[in-house]
């Protein structure tokens, strides 16, 4: 198989498996889990483990800024 | 971080302790050593003037970044050729351009009207013309009329084809036997036929079971679609040198017809740079972000190609970015983002206005009155700008101490 986060289209994934970080996003900017842009347990690029209810950070080379971290929900 | 010759700790300090991004940052830092150096109190002007400017150029709080987005790509939009159909800077490979390109983007089609493949090759694959001929030939279709020539003996009721044994040898370069080529053809033929076949050297025969002039010239016509090595969805493969930026000279393959999966699995395949322009195939082998970055790539691409390049890739973004919100892609318009709102009133604003609103009346939905085409219909103020603030006014003499 390939491995897909080689690819200079995906960015990094980290899966957040501490509860209390999850929980400092959803302070930080005031949403609720579910407000979280989604990301399905069958994605190429969802790293190893994670299971729906899991939120992945994903920080991305942005175009406008140097780096862009933004968070995606685990569903289906 | 890079260290400048005349930024001094000064100019640093006051630089990171303001609130510009690091690129911005980055960019005053090579201004100032660009012109020598400056003083603290230089500085401090700079950045402030730098940082006002900044400042200026982020969305407000309640600004409809979706409705500029709309305009500003829509606009140039309408500048745009109905139908190019051209052959796009890239060798000599047909693709679909301008509007037509961008309508299939937001769509998210299945399957573009041109898909192509831009295949990046790795190692001594990349230099060696020889060896991204085998890349080439491991991509691309090949079908009997490229091997050799075939001929109809209705006389014997006989399909023979006289297989070329050059082309043999340089389409399966790891192969030096002729006769192991040729039986692996008629092998192939078998199984895609289910003929039995007689070969004598290079040359394959076979026919139909009973004799029957239409059988045969059926046989034909399906030998002629039998792939014999290749990716059967790719047509035609076109090599080409190209500069990279560091001065270096590599080959790339370009494609018509797209296998994404299919490719990043070929030995030679740089699969960390190829990409594909069917963004449903980029989805389905490297996941929702990827996704989103090809929608951005190849949108902007389609503007600039039109010379309509000061369209800001923030507007792009914010497309592409509703377009996998929900982690697939989805298209925008009736089937897609717009049919699924949650607003009755504004997906019947949208299109069949009437179907709408009365399957909301069967179901017994509620509009909560929070969208702006809602709150337009019904005439209150709509939730945007200056129509979410409550401002009250008040009244008190400067004279008097007020309470």
């Amino acid at each position: 198989m390939v491995d897909v986060s080689q690819h200079k289209l995906v960015p990094e994934h980290i899966l957040l498996d501490d509860p209390e970080e999850i929980e400092e996003v959803l302070e930080e900017y005031n949403v609720s889990k579910t407000n979280l842009p989604k990301i399905r347990t069958k994605d190429s690029a969802l790293p190893e483990g994670a299971e729906p209810g899991d939120v992945v950070k994903i920080v991305r080379e942005s175009r406008t800024t140097d780096r862009a971290v933004v968070y995606r929900l685990v569903i289906e | 971080m890079t260290e400048y010759e005349h930024v001094d700790e000064d100019v640093r300090a006051i630089t990171e302790d303001s609130e510009l991004p690091q690129r911005l940052r980055e960019q005053v830092y090579e201004t100032v050593d660009d012109r020598g150096g400056v003083t603290a109190e230089q500085a401090d002007e700079i950045v402030q003037a730098v940082e006002s400017r900044y400042l200026d150029t982020r969305v407000d709080p309640l600004d409809p970044v979706g409705t500029v987005s709309a305009q500003s790509i829509g606009e140039p939009g309408t500048q745009m050729t109905m139908n190019t159909f051209h052959y796009a800077g890239v060798a000599e490979i047909d693709v679909t351009q301008g509007l037509p390109r961008l309508i299939e983007l937001v769509d998210a089609r299945k399957t573009p009207d041109t898909p192509m493949m831009t295949v990046h090759l790795e190692d001594e694959y990349a230099v060696d013309r020889e060896r991204a001929h085998e890349v080439v030939w491991s991509i691309e279709a090949t079908k009997i009329l490229a091997l050799g020539d075939v001929s109809t003996n209705v006389a014997d009721m006989l399909v023979q084809i006289d297989l070329n044994e050059g082309t043999l040898l340089e389409r399966w370069p790891t192969i030096d036997d002729v006769e192991e080529i040729a039986a692996r053809i008629a092998e192939t033929i078998e199984d895609a036929l289910g003929v039995e076949t007689r070969r004598t050297g290079t040359v394959i025969e076979f026919g139909p079971s009973e004799p029957s002039y239409r059988e045969l010239l059926q046989l034909v016509e399906e030998l002629r679609e039998v792939v014999f090595k290749g990716i059967e969805d790719i047509s035609r493969v076109v090599i080409r040198k190209e500069q990279l930026d560091d001065g270096e000279e590599e080959f790339v393959l370009y494609t018509e017809g797209s296998a994404f999966g299919d490719v990043l699995e070929i030995e030679g395949v740089d699969a960390s740079r190829t990409t594909c322009n069917n963004i449903h195939e980029i989805y389905r082998n490297l996941g929702v972000e990827a996704a989103r970055e090809a929608i951005i790539n190849e949108t902007m691409d389609t503007l600039e190609e039109q010379g309509l390049d000061d369209v800001n890739v923030r507007h792009l973004m914010l497309v592409s970015d509703i377009m996998t919100n929900r982690g697939t892609i989805e298209s925008i318009g009736r089937h897609g983002i717009s049919g699924s709102k949650e607003s009755v009133l504004a997906r019947a604003a949208f299109e069949v206005t009437v179907n709408h609103l009365l399957d909301a009346a069967i179901h017994g939905e509620r509009d909560r009155l929070d969208g702006v085409i809602e709150n337009v219909i019904v005439g209150k103020p709509v939730s945007i700008g200056t129509g979410d603030v409550d401002l009250r006014m008040g009244s008190f003499s400067p004279t008097q101490p007020s309470d």
